[in-house]
């Protein structure tokens, strides 16, 4: 019997987009959230501005040629001029699409309603097909929250769909998670590894190499059974040489809530990073075109460092292990943002992970 | 249907834990079950109705508000949340 495939977007790495991180606040506290702790509850809230916001745009369309936003945070839907956001894509002619926790949508709601010629979707974030598993993580009432909010999407035809990390304790669950996404009436169910932030994430809640593969195959399956739209995030085991994902190909960019420029918004401010080598400049300061370019050299030289890595491991007959394999991994480690990961090495001359003893 | 003084002061039947009610616009209603992931579209008259039940206000109560709300009669009122009741317990959304 074949193995299904992994599913495949009909356009490999998505329309022409930036993502833009409206706000470093979120008014949720999930322990997984790879944003850093201290920009999401301890620093003063900064919220993208709508004139920056509408000069990169016009910028981005003319010189990226983009078609589409994504918003992301933080919460997005506690930006104090959401509406003003959403206002602003349309007067550029393009569409939007947000990513939420849900807990404000009602509060968005009139906007979202209003503009709705300019919104492509919204993407709820969603821990589990029950009140338990969800609330577990995100607090009591969340689970309620999203239900309304889904409801709110249906009753009014709004297109949706549910974003599901893939951890210890939703992999058992792919199933259920996507019979409820399904029965909810989502367009899509997008799962997504877990980008662990700590030892104690990776060892308690990340996959291993073999789990990840097999969660895979099942998302591959699922996607074959049902209607609705099933696939899996960039971050999969994938050692084609080809550009993995949407940033390393050009296709897409993302800008911080402070206005900088950056490669992508898995890397944007990792909790507990080190490195800032994926942003490239503030564009409060520098136009984004002259920027951009700059990216562009970026995004070719990680390519570059990641089809070296493969293709030392191939030469050898060595697999390559899972921070190598995985798109999004590969670059949290090359990129300082794993420090806590640093005293394992991967040395392209064996085919084993090396871990240094712990020093006390 | 007439309101007798043991029914007005009844309480009402209680919406089950596992069913939840989102107010649309002040107006219409959705109600999800998530046992069974079905939705349920509520027009004005059973978002009031339902949204009583939430409260655990009397029949009688509920009654008054609709008359209130509404140009109709204390029993044809009566007569809707009956209707209401029976659906909601047909589709298991309410204790019996």
């Amino acid at each position: 019997m074949n193995e299904p495939e992994l599913a495949i977007e009909n356009s490999r790495y998505g329309p022409r987009r930036l993502t833009v991180e409206l706000t470093n606040v979120c008014n949720l506290h999930c322990s997984y959230c790879l944003r850093d702790e201290d920009a999401l509850y301890h620093s003063p809230a900064h919220f993208f501005p709508v004139e920056l916001l509408s000069r990169v745009l016009g910028d981005a369309r003319e010189c990226m040629q983009i078609e589409q936003v994504m918003f992301t945070g933080g919460e997005v839907t506690i930006h104090p001029a959401f509406g003003e956001i959403i206002e602003t894509v349309a007067a550029h002619g393009l569409k939007c699409s947000f990513i939420t926790n849900g807990w404000h949508f009602e509060r968005v709601w009139p906007v979202v309603l209003k503009q709705r010629a300019a919104i492509t979707h919204v993407a709820f974030s969603l821990d589990g097909a029950t009140r338990e598993a969800h609330d577990h993580w995100r607090g009591a009432g969340s689970f309620k929250r999203v239900v309304q909010a889904l409801s709110r999407c249906w009753a009014n035809d709004f297109p949706f769909l549910l974003k599901v990390g893939i951890r210890r304790d939703t992999v058992q669950d792919l199933e259920r998670i996507a019979v409820f996404a399904a029965r909810m009436g989502a367009a899509a169910l997008s799962f997504a590894h877990l980008m662990p932030t700590s030892n104690d994430i990776a060892t308690s809640l990340a996959l291993t190499l073999d789990e990840r593969a097999e969660a895979e195959r099942e998302i591959a399956l699922l996607a074959r059974i049902f209607k609705m739209r099933i696939g899996i995030d960039v971050g999969y085991y994938n050692t084609e040489l080809a550009s993995p994902c949407s940033a390393l190909s050009g296709v897409s960019a993302n800008i911080n809530y402070r206005g900088h420029l950056s490669l992508c918004c898995n890397l944007s401010g990792y909790r507990g990073g080190n490195g800032e080598e994926d942003v490239i400049t503030d564009l409060n300061h520098e136009e984004f075109g002259v920027a951009f370019a700059r990216l562009q050299q970026v995004a070719a030289t990680q390519s570059e460092l990641r089809i070296k890595a493969l293709t030392d491991l191939a030469a050898i007959g060595a697999k390559a292990d899972l921070t190598t394999g995985s798109p999004c991994l590969f670059c949290l480690n090359t990129m300082g943002k794993t420090p806590w990961d640093s005293l394992v090495q991967i040395s392209p001359l064996t085919s084993d992970r090396q871990t240094l003893p712990l020093l006390s | 249907m007439t309101v007798n003084s043991n029914e007005s002061s009844a309480a009402s039947p209680v919406p089950h834990e596992h069913v939840i009610f989102t107010d649309l616009d002040g107006l219409e209603g959705v109600l999800v079950d998530l046992n069974t992931k079905k939705y349920y579209q509520l027009n004005e008259t059973a978002s009031v109705i339902w949204r009583g039940l939430e409260k655990r206000l009397p029949v009688a109560d509920i009654a008054r508000e609709l008359t209130e709300r509404y140009d109709v009669t204390l029993e044809r009122a009566v007569s809707s949340i009956d209707r209401a009741l029976h659906h909601f317990k047909a589709q298991k959304l309410i204790a019996t």
